[in-house]
């Protein structure tokens, strides 16, 4: 053979290992979390129920202020001391990755809405030093946020007395795509979880920028 | 030749000997230093369960939202304080490297006054700190005196 040849042989498989390569890398989408239910050849997906809360600047926030936008939803209450801490530090690390992003929010809801107010969840969102449009922290009637923690997002949240602080709720955090269908389910009080919410986000914005 | 063996061999016993009197004798600083070890390593261990959700790890804190440890002015000011907050917990506002924090910190009345002195050894020697032990005579007795928290 000549050289000639033999460059094109080399470049031709350089190119096909290429090709092979990447359409190894083309990833997998995330998970939708929850029921589903198939009629004919659609798919209906468990999705977030519509609902109307109150954040730390009296303004409402309800779906509409999540849509077309990737969210990360909580559950929490600012007198506890148990998991709340951790999981806000973790939060915190979420804010600062995503503070740019505009299609990316934060909602974390109180489940102590008679002691946690507007203003007192806006002292502690200026006390975290973030941006109320960024991150809402919303109240409202307790039945409907045990409720839609409940029937929505599968988190625990709920009074127990037996508890130190008076509730029982789990430290989750949720990621929640454009179309409110659940995405991820991560432990808020884990760095390395947070770490796989992160990497999970960006993949979800890729996910919306190929569509 | 054979006593100069015997010699070097005796005095090399000898030191040894000087050594280990010395090393072993309980002398007054070893004494504390092991003491400070003891409280520093059963302190870290209470820090990490009743401390360091809101205060971190490395001791810096959340926002304004828990103040700082690892560099305090008011840690280094009142100590006094520290002890009888640990115990008492804290309301209203208090003013830390210049910036105000306002929350309440729940207080931990369950503690004995020697786990409130381990939790004060370790974080008055860890980070920027280096106080020394922090005895529990010292707490009980401070602990008496923080009536206004109790």
């Amino acid at each position: 053979m000549t050289r000639r040849r033999w460059t094109r042989l080399v470049m031709g498989l350089f190119i096909i290992s290429g090709w092979m390569l990447t359409s190894c890398i083309q990833e997998k989408p995330l998970p939708i979390l929850g029921e589903r239910d198939v009629q004919g050849t659609d798919t209906i997906y468990h999705t977030i129920a519509d609902f109307r809360f109150i954040d730390q600047d009296s303004n409402i926030v309800s779906k509409e202020t999540f849509k077309n936008k990737i969210y990360v939803a909580d559950f929490f209450f600012t007198s506890c001391r148990s998991i709340c801490p951790k999981m806000k530090t973790q939060m915190l690390r979420v804010y600062d990755k995503i503070e740019q992003e505009p299609d990316v929010l934060l909602l974390s809801h109180t489940i102590d809405p008679e002691y946690d107010t507007v203003g007192l969840l806006h002292d502690y969102a200026e006390r975290l030093g973030v941006k109320s449009n960024k991150w809402h922290f919303v109240t409202g009637n307790k039945d409907d946020i045990y409720n839609i923690a409940q029937t929505s997002y599968f988190a625990t949240a709920m009074e127990d007395k037996s508890e130190p602080d008076g509730f029982l709720h789990s430290g989750a955090f949720l990621l929640i795509d454009k179309h409110s269908r659940i995405r991820g389910k991560y432990d808020g009080t884990k760095e390395e979880d947070v770490n796989r919410l992160i990497a999970d986000i960006k993949r979800l914005q890729r996910e919306n920028s190929q569509q | 030749m054979n006593s100069r063996i015997v010699r070097f061999v005796l005095t090399t016993l000898v030191v040894f000997a000087c050594l280990y009197i010395q090393r072993c004798t309980p002398g007054t600083d070893n004494k504390s230093s092991t003491k400070l070890k003891q409280y520093y390593v059963k302190g870290e261990a209470l820090y990490i369960t009743y401390c360091s959700n809101c205060h971190q790890k490395d001791g810096s804190g959340l926002g304004l939202l828990y103040p700082p440890l690892n560099k305090s002015d008011y840690m280094s000011s009142r100590r006094q304080d520290v002890i009888c907050l640990i115990k008492y917990g804290l309301q209203g506002e208090i003013i830390v490297n210049g910036k105000g924090y306002n929350k309440p910190m729940p207080p931990l009345p369950r503690l004995t006054d020697l786990e409130i002195a381990e939790i004060a050894t370790y974080i008055y020697n860890t980070w920027s700190h280096q106080e020394g032990l922090i005895d529990v005579k010292e707490v009980s007795g401070t602990l008496s005196q923080c009536k206004d928290l109790q």
